[in-house]
């Protein structure tokens, strides 16, 4: 069974419509006219044990109101969620006590206090066992680089010693879904590159859920096993990061450096997109023609001295989903 | 790793308690500065009225002393208020600062976890003290006789008070459900209820006094535990001097199910609506 489902989600806001200028003010003051909005718009999924998924979407598309209805903290208008059996909103309790949630953007460390403190409280909120709270400060001490700061009152910590306090605050009691909203927000590389490792490693180790919300592909391509696109209150793709990959990042740039000055060449199905110097910036489609094509045309004419083929990244592809330059294909797996 | 019990609820309030102390004396001076504008901005405004006063011998039968005797009912519970149930005093602020989703994600009650998670100690003395020094200025030259009964009802009507405010300002709170700022509608309800009470009931027209009783009982807070002790006007209803548990309790638990319902609407608008 599923330990995450959810079926025909819907949640609508009820949003106070505003008029323009004083009259208007007045005016939605004394007839206060209302327009509902649909967040999230029948969306339905299972999630596994053990899985990590990554929730993306561009700005508003409803995911941190899915992630809100998952961990209780938002009543559903209409459709059923169950984790693990359970009604996060109805048994909010029992689910709060299996679940842990990472706001980004959000710390539930005590602002003013040692680190040290906020966890000691929380070993009392969900009554950790002696144990069981000594060993998995004492992992995360380690993994984390803890031990620096947790003497420290949080007000003094970069951002990137608070997240991992905060990362380590939502697993002490063992939950079994982790949620994170933007955990990686705002950070350098070298500590989202510990984050992200930390992460792994927990779901290897302790069979832990995952569920992303975040903007950054990097965080989803490194962490996830999928990922679940969201827009305008709607499920758009439910698959693997290299499925989409596969049927949408065929476009190849290559660039090309001669040993000489050289002439554009014309080859059909390439095109040229820059060059500057003795280089040249090639953009073809692999599928219409071989890299190894295009390089025998070149050396026909002219040395080669040095060429890269890239690849395009997800973050470009998904860019172009959200502008509408790609249109998800019904015959590629995973699109809804 | 299991339920909580009343016995670990309890300790878990004291380490609350222990956090909220802690994070006082973390900013010692800066929280005693406050704790004493807060004594002079309250006591300043007694000192006006004593001097008032001062001009009468008494006013429709009520002398100074026991004027002043009414008044300190007002701090003393406002002060335990603030102790027991500051989050509820902050509750807006939390509904408008996304904390609150970090309390519906907590294994806790709702409103165990506001109730405990924030105590205002500052405001706690500042208001205490103007309390007290009222309440040792008064209590022994107004004829009161400290038996152990009359102890009793005045503790028992100090926490009645103290639930009275606190179901008052829930009430706003409940509103930030709905309209997310509720600052100006708690001062209509609280404030100036609050200030109307620094007076006796009967100095005022019928309706303020219906208002009082029924509306925004306020006078259980202050006017009839006073004239339980004092017996000044005789135009109320026997009954009244031994309802403010009552009322307390009665009113709490309504404006709670009213909370109750809001958390149902709860539209979390923290970091966006979306």
């Amino acid at each position: 069974m599923a330990l995450i489902e959810v079926t025909d989600l819907v949640k609508e806001y009820k949003l106070n419509v505003r008029k323009k200028g004083l009259s208007g003010a007045i005016r939605s003051l004394l007839v206060p006219e209302f327009k509902l909005k649909r967040a999230v718009d029948s969306i339905s999924f299972t999630i596994d044990k053990g899985d990590t998924v990554g929730f993306i979407g561009p700005n508003g598309a409803g995911k941190s109101t899915t992630v809100k209805m998952l961990t209780g903290i938002l009543a559903p208008t209409s459709g059923s969620i169950t984790v693990g059996g359970l009604s996060p909103f109805k048994e909010r309790k029992k689910n709060a006590m299996r679940i842990g949630v990472v706001f980004g953007q959000k710390t539930q460390l005590w602002w003013d206090l040692p680190v040290i403190d906020t966890f000691d409280l929380l070993r009392h909120i969900y009554r950790i066992p002696a144990q069981a709270y000594k060993h998995n400060l004492a992992m995360f001490s380690e993994m984390l680089g803890l031990q620096d700061f947790i003497n420290v009152p949080v007000r003094q910590l970069s951002l990137g010693q608070k997240m991992r306090a905060d990362i380590a605050a939502a697993l002490l009691h063992d939950p079994e879904i982790l949620f994170f909203d933007e955990p990686t927000i705002g950070l350098d590389v070298v500590a989202k590159e510990k984050i992200r490792e930390f992460i792994t490693f927990v779901n290897r180790e302790k069979g832990t859920t995952m569920l992303f919300t975040t903007h950054d592909m990097d965080d989803i391509e490194r962490t996830c096993n999928r990922m679940i696109i969201i827009d305008k209150g709607t499920k758009i793709y439910d698959g693997t990061v290299e499925d989409i990959k596969r049927t949408y990042g065929n476009d190849r740039i290559m660039v090309v450096e001669f040993g000489e000055k050289a002439e554009p060449i014309r080859i059909p199905g390439v095109e040229l997109i820059d060059a500057k110097d003795n280089r040249m910036w090639l953009r073809f489609h692999k599928d219409e023609i071989q890299a190894s094509l295009i390089l025998n045309r070149l050396t026909q004419k002219y040395s080669i001295s040095d060429f890269t083929v890239q690849e395009p990244e997800i973050e470009g592809i998904i860019r172009d989903i959200y502008l509408g330059g790609i249109h998800l294909d019904k015959s590629v797996s995973g699109v809804c | 790793m299991g339920k909580h019990s009343m016995r670990s609820l309890f300790v878990l309030f004291f380490k609350y308690s222990n956090m909220n102390l802690k994070l006082a004396l973390e900013y010692k001076l800066n929280r005693s500065l406050i704790a004493l504008a807060i004594f002079c901005r309250e006591m300043i405004g007694v000192v006006v009225m004593f001097l008032i006063l001062l001009r009468f011998l008494h006013i429709r039968g009520w002398e100074i002393h026991e004027m002043l005797f009414l008044y300190s009912f007002l701090f003393l519970s406002y002060s335990l208020f603030v102790l027991l149930f500051a989050g509820i005093r902050d509750f807006d602020n939390m509904v408008h600062s996304g904390d609150f989703d970090r309390l519906l994600t907590r294994p806790l009650g709702l409103m165990y976890q506001i109730i405990s998670a924030r105590i205002d100690f500052t405001a706690t003395i500042g208001h205490g003290v103007v309390g007290i020094v009222l309440f040792m200025n008064t209590a022994f030259s107004v004829g009161i006789e400290w038996n152990w009964q009359n102890s009793l009802y005045y503790v028992l009507a100090l926490i009645g008070g103290t639930i009275i405010q606190a179901s008052l300002f829930l009430l706003s709170a409940c509103f930030s459900f709905w309209a997310v700022k509720t600052e100006n509608l708690r001062n209509l309800i609280f404030f100036n209820a609050r200030r109307i009470a620094g007076y006796p009931l009967s100095f005022y027209p019928v309706f303020i006094q219906k208002l009082l009783i029924f509306v925004i009982p306020f006078s259980f807070v202050n006017y009839f535990p006073a004239q339980y002790f004092l017996r000044k006007d005789g135009s109320f209803w026997e009954g009244y001097l031994y309802l403010t548990p009552v009322v307390g309790a009665l009113l709490f638990y309504l404006v709670f199910l009213l909370w109750k319902l809001g958390v149902r609407s709860y539209t979390s608008t923290g970091n966006s609506v979306y």
